[in-house]
């Protein structure tokens, strides 16, 4: 396993259990894959997306701008991996 | 006198390749959603769905929904939008109360949908979102049956009571049509606008935005609701949006989000209209930076007759609580309880008249008697809003307080009877009591106070996962208290004001 897809691993990992911890639990009948969007299977809604942003900004350091919170970037688990990656190695 | 579908013909015959609505990547013209309304009519007809049969609408927004408005009603029939994350057990009891002979949902609903119809013996027929779309050939307008009147029901729109059982409230085409056109009229909308809609079409002011368009021919952008405060910033540039209708949770979320707002010109912005909650001031500052160009107006309402008041923007400075004055073409005014009106100053229930007030609620006589009160005129029927208000020396109106305890959530009505209902059904809860307290974003935050049963351990986290389960995700209490027991009053009633109190100053 290259650097890269360990990174990525762990990453993917902690965003996960975040989600699984602030959002899933209130939706025991829904198996969410890494490429499901949340507001599709009604996982997380207005108001879960900015905990969620939140969460991203104090645990990563990351400076979200309101016009990068869209679902290319927060919409699912691929998404926020790829985005957390992009911002934090820019 | 005319039927909403009406509108639809005619906008088809005006400008049959103008926008009519935009969802995603589906562009749909007012020729395509005509054809699209005339098919899914064709086959609710051919289903055995009659004039003035009802059929329930569990869609997300989107170009199905406007096909599903419009096609039923052009079959003669009057829909029942109901909001998507709607639970089986709410589902089964609006469909039985509306006797809805015809379900059309969206295929991500169907298991709700499914256990619902076992509960639901009436609903003959469920219409998925295929037939929703424009057809490839051939009309089969022919094959309609007589169209509805304006004094036919054209929608029943479910709104949450304080008995915890919600009330259809019936709108007939005249209704609707009149308070579309008292709407248009403040809004100076034309064909030209381009407005876009991130509350759901099942509320009322969501429906409302599809009905305004349609009847002006203009464009309706249609979001799933609203999510990232990026792709609303995108559609309000990319697609020149005119008009932007929100609540103050949806406000606030898209001004204070990162930064970025003010980098964005908007020039074809033209008007924000807020309703459901006010706005605070420093709400109202923040709009303003980040929407110099837009005019906003601040409105109220109620299902009960669409919308009592609105207030020119103009006046916004000279008066920022103030709901302003009553739409056109309505009166409003404030009485005590004898039934005298009132000076300005004083605190009264506020009453509306005019060609919007609702015919009652479905099957409800007595909870109609409550609200309906006879009017000027002997066939005349004027709304009691059951809200209290006052009016300054000029007339402008200013909300003070509701009459039940219903709480105002992220815009949207709860019931605490309804979400204390769901409680009691949880494992372990003895009892439950649930109480609205102010809250910057959420207008008013649900909080729930839970005794367990002797012995037992009960987690919050569960008791929230209960509650999303089975009620709509704007019910689910923000925070659940646990207790060994509740204040009482002297005459042992749970002490909701104490409640209230508590929650209010352990935030």
């Amino acid at each position: 396993m290259g650097e890269t897809e360990q990174v990525d691993t762990g990453l993917r990992a902690q965003l996960r259990a975040y989600v699984e911890e602030a959002f899933l639990y209130l939706h025991p009948d829904v198996e969410l894959a890494d490429g499901d969007r949340f507001l599709e299977l009604g996982v997380i809604d207005s108001l879960g997306f900015v905990e969620l942003v939140e969460e991203v900004q104090d645990r990563y350091g990351i400076a979200v701008e309101a016009l990068e919170i869209t679902e290319e970037n927060f919409g699912s688990i691929d998404a926020l991996v790829a985005y957390v990656e992009r911002r934090r190695t820019s | 006198m005319r039927t909403l579908d009406e509108d639809l013909r005619r906008a088809a015959a005006t400008a049959p390749d103008r926008e009519a609505v935009v969802a995603g990547e589906r562009r749909m013209t007012y020729a395509e959603l005509d054809a699209a309304a005339t098919r899914l009519a064709a086959h609710l007809h051919a289903l055995g769905v009659t004039r003035g049969d009802r059929v329930a609408l569990l869609l997300p927004n989107g170009a199905e929904a406007a096909v599903a408005i419009y096609g039923t009603l052009r079959a003669g029939a009057a829909f029942t939008p109901l909001n998507p994350t709607i639970k089986a057990d709410k589902l089964a009891y609006v469909l039985r109360d509306c006797e809805a002979v015809a379900l059309v949902c969206d295929e991500v609903l169907s298991p709700v949908a499914q256990e619902a119809c076992e509960h639901a013996p009436g609903v003959r027929h469920r219409v998925a979102p295929e037939d929703l779309r424009p057809p490839g050939a051939g009309g089969g307008a022919d094959a309609l049956p007589h169209p509805p009147i304006s004094v036919d029901l054209a929608a029943i729109v479910y709104t949450s009571g304080s008995t915890g059982r919600p009330k259809g409230v019936t709108l007939t085409h005249a209704n609707m049509a009149f308070a579309a056109d008292s709407i248009v009229e403040y809004l100076a909308m034309t064909a030209d606008d381009r407005v876009l809609c991130v509350v759901p079409l099942s509320f009322d002011y969501g429906l409302y935005q599809l009905l305004m368009c349609v009847r002006v021919g203009a464009t309706l952008v249609l979001e799933r609701g609203f999510a990232f405060p990026g792709r609303v910033l995108e559609l309000l540039e990319h697609e020149r949006i005119t008009g932007l209708p929100g609540v103050p949770t949806i406000f606030q979320l898209l001004t204070s989000a990162g930064g970025g707002l003010a980098a964005r010109e908007l020039p074809s912005l033209r008007f924000l209209t807020n309703t459901a909650a006010a706005l605070e001031p420093g709400a109202i500052d923040a709009l303003r930076t980040a929407f110099p160009g837009a005019l906003l107006y601040s409105m109220y309402g109620l299902t009960e007759c669409k919308r009592v008041s609105y207030l020119p923007p103009d006046r916004l400075d000279a008066r920022p609580q103030s709901v302003g004055i009553p739409i056109p073409g309505t009166e409003a005014w404030i009485e005590d309880d004898a039934g005298r009106r009132l000076p300005p100053g004083d605190v009264g229930e506020l009453l509306v008249r005019g060609a919007h007030v609702m015919q009652g609620y479905w099957n409800d006589p007595e909870a109609t008697a409550a609200r309906l009160r006879p009017g000027r005129w002997p066939w005349e029927r004027v709304l009691a809003t059951g809200d209290l208000f006052r009016a300054d020396d000029e007339g402008y109106l200013y909300f003070v307080g509701r009459r039940d305890d219903i709480i105002k959530s992220r815009g949207e009505k709860v019931a605490p009877r309804e979400v204390e209902a769901a409680l009691h059904a949880a494992a372990g809860v003895r009892t439950a009591a649930v109480v609205g307290v102010p809250d910057a974003l959420l207008g008013e935050a649900i909080v729930a106070y839970v005794v367990p049963d002797d012995g037992v351990t009960l987690q919050p986290a569960a008791l929230r996962r209960h509650c999303a389960v089975h009620l709509e995700d704007y019910m689910v209490p923000a925070r659940v208290e646990l207790r060994g027991a509740l204040p009482t009053t002297p005459n042992g009633k749970v002490d909701r004001l104490a409640l209230t109190e508590e929650a209010v100053t352990s935030c």
